[in-house]
């Protein structure tokens, strides 16, 4: 080994420990520090272009949670933030990466979809009618949600796929077969953009609060439900403590009787299906039908970087949810308010995305390697 | 011991190395003749490759000099043992898998020139080396290492410590992975070594490959070097009993219970390890209610795995196992647990605790599909607290405290933690592989009570362990396990340290000392 090699060994060694051994007051103060500091640097970029960065920084705030229209986007937005982030934290959690949460999403929704506008003429209109219509498609999204992800788990268990890469190419799968059958065999010849059928006008949530028609307390509530749910699984049930003790340390839970291959396929469907039900949301909530999956925004994707915020903790992931839904809420009101053009506004997002997935993003990467003393 | 006044090439004095409250090297004297073989004898945790590695530079030894051709240095990495002409052969190569041959041993030290690797000089460097002790490395110099077998792999890190200016070679048990032919032909590369005037120290625990190929031999037992003796002046009995004999007398435990009806029973067992071939040749073994049954053995002669195989760890390719009247074989690791399977395992760092987790959340593992401790799927955490404070206030663990996490206790706290949890299952068998393996005096002698006790208490117990005192100490049937095989059961009040240490390393007994078994021919247990 040579000595440059062997000294970046020492001072990545030392980093390491030193993120290993963080408190989670100490996590947390990171996360804030590094969401200050992104954002201070993003207001340095601004100022650099010539914009006021007075002006945007006031606009961050305000459209984000500078209105009641504003509040509620940033809730809409947040509740897909985590309810995708809650996806990645529990596979993460058990030491499995998927990267597929934006596919399984995509499939979930759908099946949401196409669920409910098949079966709608066979069920009575009204209120009735609607319910067990929305039922039956939440259900579907978690099978379908679930099944999607099964399979790079089973690839990964039975196989040996690497479940990094296997879940990132079943994403463009999943955008590309989806948008595929929007486009055509499910598609409404009548619309002018490339989209399925409308649902039914009985399938929606009551919005109840902010009287936004895209936000409704159903959805906040389920997200919460999630949350809960998901949170006394990991830490209650026998079936939580296989799982992260499996991410832990695998030879142990392995000890313990755990079935490690079992395992990872158990993982990934509970992931997946929790992703499954983030389309559900998304669909029923939000879009009333299902638009080509390329266009539909990140959500799977920048669930990484909430759930890594979050320390992959379920609970972590509802501020991490909100911090991520506050800025994508920003970023559209800035579009419209002021003359920033939408990559700088994108690329400050990403830089704040960056600053606060890393320190996170390190820890877990130190786990792996063994940087920063052994058996951890 | 030698005539001429060259300075030996390498000397240890004074040598101690611990690590927290283990003592790994204490004392140890050590001197390397230039141009000769020494071979550094000992079991498994003896302290030989502790030793070699503070000569290396990958430990600081806490006490101690190192002098190296008579002059005292200060080797605090490889970099300087390398410096100082020290070169090492780790058991687990330290190779570029995806790159070549070539680029691995040049790799760090490539000759350069306009600040570009000069690769043909690199070439003609190595090729030069190669024809001098007639390697055949420079056949495959463009082959990617992930391509050759592992007594290749071998001979790519000796050319690449020689590559470095090696003059002197330390091969950590490097026959350990090699076939017969390959150990025949790695033999022969080390006279060659010699020959040219290099020193070399060869760690083994095999008895006669030290003797055919070694000048000197020292023995390290327990962190102590126990003796030098010249290869010519010595046979193998003498060599096992300064390996693992300690006095012929051992202090046994009294013990008052018979043993009861067969609790364990295996049959024609035949299982393969990660290496691919069978490590378990057809073992078969009994252990009754109320008896110790201990399994002596050097390690890597299918212990761990044999004892994998009964608690449901490693897939067995033949053979049976029972629990009193029920066929195990196919059953999961889970489903032994619940039958009643305790396990103490080889590895508690990677496979006993989970390192960071609270004692409290270590106590459920194992435990997590048991009640009261779970039930239905759903854990009751306050019982599993009770459980983890009963743990520490009987069996002593210190800190005393269920909040901390399993990595802050010293090795002897986190095995008597383990021991404890096990014998919480209430189980029929316990399976206690290397229980006090780097444990502190006292809790050697809590854990061997605590076995004792339970043996008492009419449990069936099998002990693994390369600690002969361990086995005799615990044992009312000794089975000595070689390459996958029982190879003879013994009577722990008849035989000696050195007829064990004997038949561990391949040799064969008198019939005196052999338990007269029902079946005629083969080793039953």
């Amino acid at each position: 080994m040579s000595s440059g090699v062997g000294r970046l060994r020492t001072g990545l060694d030392r980093a390491a420990a030193k993120m290993l051994d963080a408190t989670v007051l100490e996590r947390i103060g990171i996360a804030i520090g590094s969401t200050a500091l992104a954002l201070l640097i993003g207001l340095v970029i601004v100022a650099a272009s010539g914009y006021d960065p007075i002006q945007f920084a006031n606009q961050l705030v305000v459209g984000s949670f500078g209105s009641e229209r504003a509040i509620a986007r940033t809730l809409r937005y947040s509740t897909l933030f985590v309810l995708a982030g809650v996806s990645v934290a529990i596979a993460f959690r058990a030491g499995v990466f998927n990267i597929g949460v934006q596919g399984q999403f995509i499939v979930g929704g759908f099946a949401t979809v196409v669920s409910i506008v098949s079966l709608a003429p066979y069920l009575p209109d009204g209120t009735i009618g609607g319910v067990a219509l929305m039922v039956i498609g939440t259900i579907a999204a978690i099978v379908a949600g679930g099944l999607y992800a099964a399979l790079p788990g089973v690839l990964k268990a039975y196989g040996g796929a690497n479940e990094i890469i296997t879940t990132i190419m079943l994403n463009f799968i999943a955008i590309g077969f989806v948008g595929w059958l929007v486009a055509g065999r499910f598609g409404d010849p009548e619309a002018t953009a490339t989209r399925t059928e409308r649902m039914p006008d009985t399938v929606g949530f009551p919005s109840v609060v902010f009287d936004d028609p895209n936000l409704s307390i159903v959805g906040i509530l389920v997200t919460v439900v999630v949350v809960v749910v998901v949170a006394a699984v990991m830490t209650r049930t026998s079936f939580g403590y296989d799982m992260v003790t499996s991410g832990y340390q695998e030879s142990a839970a392995t000890y313990s009787g755990v079935d490690a291959k079992r395992m990872i396929v158990s993982t990934m469907t509970f992931s997946g299906m929790v992703a499954g039900l983030g389309g559900a949301i998304f669909a029923i909530m939000i879009q009333g039908y299902f638009t080509d999956p390329s266009g539909i925004g990140n959500y799977g994707f920048d669930a990484i970087a909430v759930s890594l915020l979050a320390a992959n903790n379920p609970l972590g992931v509802v501020p991490a949810g909100l911090l991520f839904g506050g800025l994508e809420s920003s970023s559209s009101h800035i579009q419209i308010n002021s003359d920033v053009p939408v990559q700088l506004i994108d690329g400050i997002v990403g830089l704040v995305v960056l600053f606060v997935a890393v320190p996170e993003l390190f820890r877990m990467i130190a786990r792996r390697t063994g940087l920063g003393g052994e058996s951890r | 011991m030698t005539t001429s006044n060259v300075p030996p090439a390498v000397r240890l004095e004074g040598i101690t190395k611990r690590f927290g409250d283990v003592v790994a090297n204490d004392d140890v004297d050590f001197t390397l003749e230039k141009g000769s073989i020494h071979a550094v004898l000992g079991e498994n945790g003896s302290g030989k490759t502790t030793l070699m590695s503070v000569l290396y530079g990958l430990y600081d030894q806490d006490e101690g000099e190192i002098v190296i051709d008579g002059e005292p240095r200060a080797v605090e990495s490889p970099r300087d043992a390398m410096a100082a002409g020290v070169g090492m052969i780790h058991q687990h190569f330290q190779l570029v898998e995806t790159m070549t041959v070539l680029q691995n041993i040049v790799l760090g030290h490539e000759p350069t020139e306009n600040g570009l690797v000069d690769e043909s000089a690199a070439r003609d460097d190595v090729e030069e080396i190669c024809s001098r002790y007639d390697f055949d490395v420079d056949e495959f110099l463009d082959t990617r290492v992930e391509e050759l077998d592992l007594g290749a792999q071998q001979r790519v890190e000796i050319v690449k410590s020689l590559y470095r200016g090696a003059e002197i070679l330390i091969l950590d048990e490097p026959t350990a992975v090699l076939t017969p032919q390959e150990v025949e032909s790695l033999m022969a590369v080390m006279n060659d070594l010699r020959a040219d005037g290099r020193s070399l120290i060869f760690i083994s625990h095999k008895l006669d490959e030290a003797l055919g190929i070694a000048d000197d031999i020292t023995v390290l037992r327990d962190g102590e070097a126990i003796g030098t003796v010249r290869a010519e002046d010595t046979d193998e009995q003498e060599l096992a009993r300064m390996m693992v004999g300690r006095e012929v007398l051992f202090d046994r435990l009294s013990r008052e219970a018979e043993p009861g009806d067969p609790a364990l029973e295996v049959e024609e067992l035949w299982m393969s390890g990660d290496r691919g071939r069978d490590q378990v040749q057809g073992v078969d073994l009994t252990v009754r209610e109320g008896e110790i049954l201990g399994i002596a053995g050097v390690q890597g002669n299918g212990q761990s795995e044999l004892v994998e195989g009964i608690t449901g760890l490693r897939s067995v390719d033949d053979g049976s196992i029972r629990l009193g009247n029920e066929e195990i074989t196919d059953r999961s690791r889970r489903a032994r647990i619940e039958s009643g399977i305790a396990y103490i395992p080889e590895d508690r760092q990677t496979e006993g605790l989970v390192q960071e987790y609270s004692l409290v959340r270590n106590a459920l593992l194992g435990n997590q599909t048991v009640e009261p401790y779970a039930t239905g799927g759903r854990i009751d955490w306050s019982a599993v607290k009770d459980h983890a404070e009963e743990i520490i206030e009987e069996f002593d663990v210190q800190p005393p405290t269920v909040e901390n996490d399993a990595e802050s206790l010293s090795g002897g706290n986190q095995q008597k933690f383990i021991v404890g949890r096990e014998i919480g299952h209430d189980p029929d068998v316990m399976i206690a592989a290397h229980p006090t393996r780097g444990v502190d005096i006292g809790s050697i002698e809590f854990i061997h009570n605590r076995l004792i006790e339970l043996r008492e208490e009419g449990l069936a117990i099998l002990v693994v362990s390369s600690k002969l005192e361990e086995i005799q100490k615990l044992s009312d049937r000794i089975a000595v396990m070689y390459e996958g095989e029982f190879v003879d059961v013994v009577d722990p009040e008849r035989v000696t340290e050195e007829e064990l240490g004997l038949l561990m390393t391949g040799g064969s007994l008198e019939d005196d000392v052999t338990e007269e078994t029902e079946t005629d021919t083969e080793a039953q247990a």
